[in-house]
């Protein structure tokens, strides 16, 4: 008994022994998150997390990131900002003054961005979103980065691509939130329609969390638009307006420019409203059209998650994977060189090759660019019908 | 405009305003008993909702199974909340208030844990599409508009009919005479408590197979619901029942000629004008 009793000691005190020298080289680096992770917007939110915590604890299992000697584990910390603007400023605030973090990777909804860049860009703190409004990237953001395409890289072609295979689509209708996000959708969606020769019958905006749009749609329907696209709508408000446009006789065309999610649109809306809907942005993870890298992300986060990804969880993904490969090519975690690295050449990544551009759309290359997808529900599966560029991808 | 849009509007206002009074009229009740604001009021109607995504989901039950299995479980809840915490703030405004605050966020999270963020669909108990020329509504929500009726009726049946329905009406005019007259308050109380959680779920429950089913739910039917129960007077049955007719109204015809935001406020703007003008509301009180 005495025996048992020295080992044990002496396996303490070694243990004690050996503590400081193990975390004397381990360091551990903490990155942000913020995005709306209750209430009307959740599914953006919680998509962020999950997209981030896959690649955290894949660099951990990893064993880290090895930066100028040192080996870095991650540690994320994330906050809710329910999607409102002033709720985002304080998590900001948090993460940055209190958890004394230099890179947030991950925030959605448009005016939640533009809150937290008062905080992030004169701190000079790296921030990646995928926010949709217009003025979330600029020359006066040189910190801040999009991590998906937005709705100016997306509409346009995604228009060509209608104008050239369903011509009989003359007249369409548009709703989407009104917010930050909501409107610069609707701007860029009116902008490519007309510069197409389409005609816009009509505009509408709605409340984030509505439900009931019937007398929304009454007004758009009696238009008789051949076309109604539910632009920025995320996916259970979008799923209601296309169940409700059915059950109001509406028997045209549907869009989703900005859709995220459309396998819980077919859910919600169940398979016979969801037929023919066409989007451009969102991703089927069990596509052909995808690469190896993001089916084989999908079947890990549905084997997590109990669910199927939507593009926000890909694309916040690709977003850490970014970011923290240019540490490791800058071998530093100071922004300043993280950045340089970040828009120094294209990055491999979840979605293939990615390239850092948008000077033509944004005045500055912070826009991830990559190919897009259009897609389409076809009895009750998401069948991908195309692939096309966006023209800043093309220059 | 046509004549039959102008007819959609109405009957688009129309039909999902009855579901929302029947969520003013459990918050008038449990107001009139307990002279407390349940502000997670919403939260039963969302839970009512849950229990009938489950009751179609997981035990395949028939509608009419499911409407009641959610009155009655929202309602048993209701009477557990009502025991435990809101009999003892009586009241007390204020802390019902935060009370009621931290259970809408408590009844949102446990939601969120169990059923996850993705807002999920209760497949419809009646398909298909009514048409009337050139006027449509889906045949759920022709169901909603009469099954709403129903309750409606059936609640002002038995608060003007039965024994307990006039004992409420007694306490919520004045506790301590119909005390004094034999009514036991704390029994009144609970069962006001769990009847005005019941209809909220039955609204919920009705709606969640038109609309779809999520944690965050019962955020726009309350605030409908103080709206309605303004307009129409707190504690007026018959009140609360106009205040939602001209809620719908206004919101159905409104949108017609107004971006959503400018409708939206319209009902803000007539609680205004109402509490400023006619602070009883329409009808007056209990």
């Amino acid at each position: 008994m005495t025996s048992v009793r020295s080992i044990a000691c002496i396996m303490l005190v070694a243990l004690f022994a050996l503590a400081p020298v193990s975390s004397a080289a381990e360091k551990t680096l903490t990155i942000g998150l913020l995005g709306p992770l209750s209430g009307g917007a959740a599914s953006y939110g919680v998509e962020l997390l999950r997209g981030a915590e896959m690649k955290v604890d894949e660099i951990n299992k990893a064993g880290g990131l090895k930066i100028g000697g040192d080996q870095y584990k991650l540690k994320l910390i994330s906050y809710d900002h329910k999607a409102i603007a002033a709720d985002a400023a304080t998590a900001a605030n948090k993460l940055v003054f209190q958890d004394k973090v230099k890179f947030i990777i991950g925030n959605a909804v448009g005016a939640t961005c533009n809150a937290v860049q008062t905080v992030t860009e004169p701190q000079k703190v790296l921030f990646a979103f995928v926010c949709w409004g217009t003025k979330n990237l600029g020359p006066d953001k040189p910190y801040s980065f999009r991590s998906m395409l937005s709705q100016w890289e997306a509409a346009e072609p995604f228009y060509r691509w209608i104008k050239e295979k369903h011509p009989a689509i003359k007249r369409v209708a548009i709703i989407s939130p009104n917010d930050t996000s909501g409107l610069d959708t609707n701007t860029a969606v009116v902008k490519a329609i007309k510069a197409l020769g389409f005609e816009l019958v009509a505009e509408e905006t709605y409340e984030r969390g509505t439900k009931d749009f019937y007398p929304l749609l009454t007004k758009m329907i009696a238009q008789k638009p051949d076309m109604i696209d539910v632009a920025a709508a995320p996916p259970g408000e979008a799923a209601l307006l296309v169940k409700q446009a059915r059950e109001l006789g509406f028997k045209g065309a549907k869009g989703w420019t900005a859709g995220t999610n459309p396998f819980n649109l077919i859910e919600v809306a169940g398979k016979e409203a969801a037929e023919g809907i066409w989007s451009p942005v969102n991703i089927n993870v069990k596509s052909d059209f995808v690469s190896p890298a993001v089916r084989k992300f999908g079947e890990e986060y549905e084997k997590r998650y109990k669910e199927l990804p939507g593009v926000i969880a890909v694309a916040n993904y690709a977003a850490f994977d970014v970011f923290t490969k240019s540490m490791v090519d800058a071998q530093s975690v100071e922004p300043e060189k993280v950045l340089t690295a970040i828009t120094a050449k294209p990055h491999d990544t979840v979605w293939g090759k990615v390239v850092i551009g948008g000077k033509d759309t944004y005045g500055i290359d912070r826009q991830f660019l990559y190919p897009l997808v259009i897609s389409e529900v076809r009895d009750g599966k998401v069948v991908d019908v195309a692939q096309t560029v966006p023209a800043a991808l093309k220059k | 405009m046509t004549l039959n849009v102008l007819v959609q509007a109405l009957l688009n206002g129309f039909g999902l305003a009855m579901a929302y009074v029947l969520v003013a009229l459990g918050l008038t009740l449990i107001f009139s008993i307990l002279e407390i604001i349940n502000f997670a009021h919403g939260e039963f109607y969302m839970f009512g909702a849950f229990v009938t995504y489950l009751a179609f989901t997981q035990v395949k039950a028939p509608f009419v199974l499911a409407l009641l299995a959610a009155i009655v479980v929202v309602g048993l809840a209701g009477g557990v909340a009502e025991r435990l915490v809101f009999r003892h703030l009586r009241g007390k405004t204020l802390n019902a208030f935060i009370v009621s605050l931290g259970l809408l966020w408590v009844m949102q999270a446990v939601a969120q844990i169990i059923f996850g963020i993705q807002d999920k669909s209760v497949p419809s108990a009646f398909s298909g599409v009514l048409r009337l020329g050139g006027v449509f509504i889906s045949i759920e929500r022709f169901a909603v508009i009469v099954c709403a009726t129903l309750l409606i009726v059936a609640l002002y049946a038995f608060l003007e009919w039965t024994r307990v329905g006039r004992a409420m009406r007694a306490a919520a005019q004045d506790a301590d005479g119909a005390a004094l007259q034999g009514v036991n308050i704390e029994l009144i109380s609970a069962l006001g408590f769990a009847l005005g959680c019941a209809l909220a779920g039955a609204s919920g429950a009705l709606l969640a197979p038109v609309l779809s089913v999520s944690p965050w739910m019962g955020a726009l039917p309350v605030v409908k619901a103080f709206i309605i129960i303004i307009l129409g007077g707190m504690g007026s049955l018959p009140g609360a029942v106009l205040g939602g007719l001209i809620l719908g109204v206004v919101e159905g015809v409104g949108t017609l000629f107004f971006s959503s935001a400018a409708v939206n406020m319209l009902g803000f703007l007539m609680v205004i004008a109402i509490l400023v003008l006619r602070p009883r509301g329409l009808v007056g009180g209990a």
